[in-house]
């Protein structure tokens, strides 16, 4: 376990090697489009038409899902690993490449944790926005969402082999469905001509909007969490049996 | 060094258009799933604010067929973005950061005309232009606009002002590559497409004080929600010229830093490459 705990204080360090200054604009965006966002939805709200949320509710939903976006929708390095030639760094290591992966994810979220996201939680109250959540199934929740996220992820990187070269396609791609249809941008239940009762089986409804969901209470959590058990029981089995068949296949010329 | 004409710039222009044209016929399906991945990226921005307005009948003043119109401007300018922008000639740190601005210097060509000229991808890249006329037409119908030359002149004059802003802020912190090429070799990404979302949103109903920064700290309320309010004749806030004043401002900022920065670099060079080739 120490060891993927190094490789993970490793990649957080890797992030900031060249100083957190770098970092400053990426921080100065998410909080310059978050703020906005806040204000977006305060007008939005106010229409006065019932969506079956509240405003303050719609608030915290969005506030929590800028400080955990990187967990709601998991990206690991395999997104460019061919192109970046991560992978021989991965397979050169005595370690399982998927618990590499992982370790590798979990330490890049650090730095931002760290400067965005716990400043802004502490800045919560002088926005007015509770950050305390419905219901304690938020934390499983959560967990559930970041497992399905690995498992999604795994997907993308069998289809990266699978079509050599065209990762920065599938990257684009996979964003855009994943912000549509996670319900990280939009709550689903606020999706208009019926798309809400379609889209919140589907298996990306279980990511980000699922404990996003539950942390403002208004998903039904039983079954919220059920079905993001399921998707984690169908979609892990399908996803390791697609990475064992896909690594035969890997085409690396990048570095 | 060739002389510029306007005639060798379009036939500059020309050369590039045959290379993308080469790239669609000789790797057709690359090519398609390329146009495909840009215009479902830009859908998926522009279809969810789109969907808010349509739930929530408006968004702050604006009615839905607005924010259509709204965002039809802001697929036209993602559309002129790719079809000019093909190469990083945009996302010039990118450029910078590689130490790959020493290719250009060996050219018969001003680095600036190779930087205008390099990124044009008419065949591949005008998906998303396409697709911003479409919705351009049903928004206009939809609203019932009355088109009229000076109405078509506006919103060239518009669209030219967006695009300089884009590209100006882009260079501007760029330089920053001259003096850290490793960190800031993707500092354009986080200036263009960092913000990309923040554009989409319509700002009318918000706090004035949120809407002045967004149209001068941070100029995203210029991608589209400005000009598409002063099209719609309702120009906000500073009047409808202040998106073209801007937009000179920033652009003559952005080359007295540009040039800052190159005059750093052509004394120093760039710590990118190893004597033997590979990239630090």
């Amino acid at each position: 376990m120490y060891r993927y705990y190094y490789t993970a204080k490793l990649s957080a360090i890797e992030k900031t090697n060249g100083g957190t200054i770098y970092l400053l604009p990426d921080i100065l965006i998410k909080a310059f489009t978050l703020i906005p966002l806040v204000y977006l939805w305060r007008v939005v709200m106010s229409s006065g038409v019932e969506v079956g949320m509240t405003m303050s509710q719609m608030i915290s939903y969005t506030y929590v899902s800028s400080l955990l976006s990187e967990m709601l929708v998991v990206k690991t390095a395999a997104t460019g690993w061919l192109s970046e030639g991560t992978l021989l760094k991965l397979y050169g290591r005595p370690l399982s490449v998927l618990g590499q992966l992982s370790a590798l994810t979990v330490g890049r979220w650090m730095p931002m944790l760290l400067l965005f996201s716990l400043p802004m939680t502490l800045l919560a109250p002088v926005f007015g926005i509770s950050l305390i959540p419905s219901s304690v199934w938020f934390f499983p929740s959560l967990l559930l969402c970041i497992s399905l996220g690995f498992a999604v992820d795994c997907f993308f990187a069998c289809l990266s082999i699978k079509l050599r070269n065209m990762t920065w396609l599938i990257d684009r791609i996979r964003m855009a469905i994943i912000a549509l249809f996670s319900g990280t941008v939009i709550p689903i239940r606020l999706l208009p001509f019926g798309l809400d009762q379609i889209m919140r089986f589907q298996p990306f409804a279980a990511l980000g909007g699922s404990p996003l969901s539950i942390f403002v209470g208004t998903a039904d959590v039983r079954s919220t969490i059920l079905l993001q058990l399921a998707w984690n029981i169908v979609l892990w089995p399908l996803a390791l049996l697609a990475f064992k068949k896909s690594q035969e296949g890997m085409v690396s010329y990048g570095g | 060094m060739d002389k510029i004409t306007p005639i060798r710039f379009l036939k500059l222009l020309g050369i590039y258009a045959k290379i993308d044209l080469a790239w669609l016929i000789r790797d057709t399906k690359y090519a398609i799933a390329a146009i495909t991945a840009d215009m479902i990226s830009n859908m998926s921005a522009v279809s969810a604010v789109f969907l808010i307005a349509i739930r929530f009948d408006g968004i702050g003043g604006m009615s839905s067929d607005e924010v259509l119109f709204m965002m039809a401007y802001s697929t036209l300018v993602t559309g002129l973005f790719i079809i000019f922008g093909n190469n990083n000639n945009i996302h010039v740190s990118r450029i910078i950061g590689r130490g790959q601005l020493e290719h250009m210097f060996i050219q018969p060509l001003p680095l600036h005309v190779q930087l205008m000229a390099s990124g044009f991808g008419p065949f591949t890249g005008c998906g998303n232009f396409l697709v911003g006329m479409g919705l351009l037409v049903v928004s206009i119908q939809r609203l019932s606009i009355q088109v009229t030359p000076s109405w078509v002149l506006t919103l060239f004059l518009y669209l030219l002002a967006t695009m300089t802003i884009i590209v100006a802020r882009s260079y501007l912190v760029s330089t920053m590559a001259f003096y850290s090429p490793v960190a800031a070799e993707e500092i354009s990404s986080v200036a263009i497409e960092g913000t990309w979302m923040l554009s989409t949103f319509p700002l009318s109903g918000m706090p004035r004080a949120i809407q002045l920064s967004l149209i001068t700290i941070l100029p995203e309320g210029l991608m589209a929600w400005f000009p598409a309010m002063a099209l719609l004749g309702r120009p906000p806030l500073l009047g409808a010229y202040y998106p073209l004043i801007f937009a000179m401002l920033l652009a003559a900022v952005a080359a007295f830093a540009f040039k800052k920065g190159m005059k750093y670099y052509v004394t120093k060079g760039s710590n990118r490459y190893l004597p033997y080739g590979f990239r630090r």
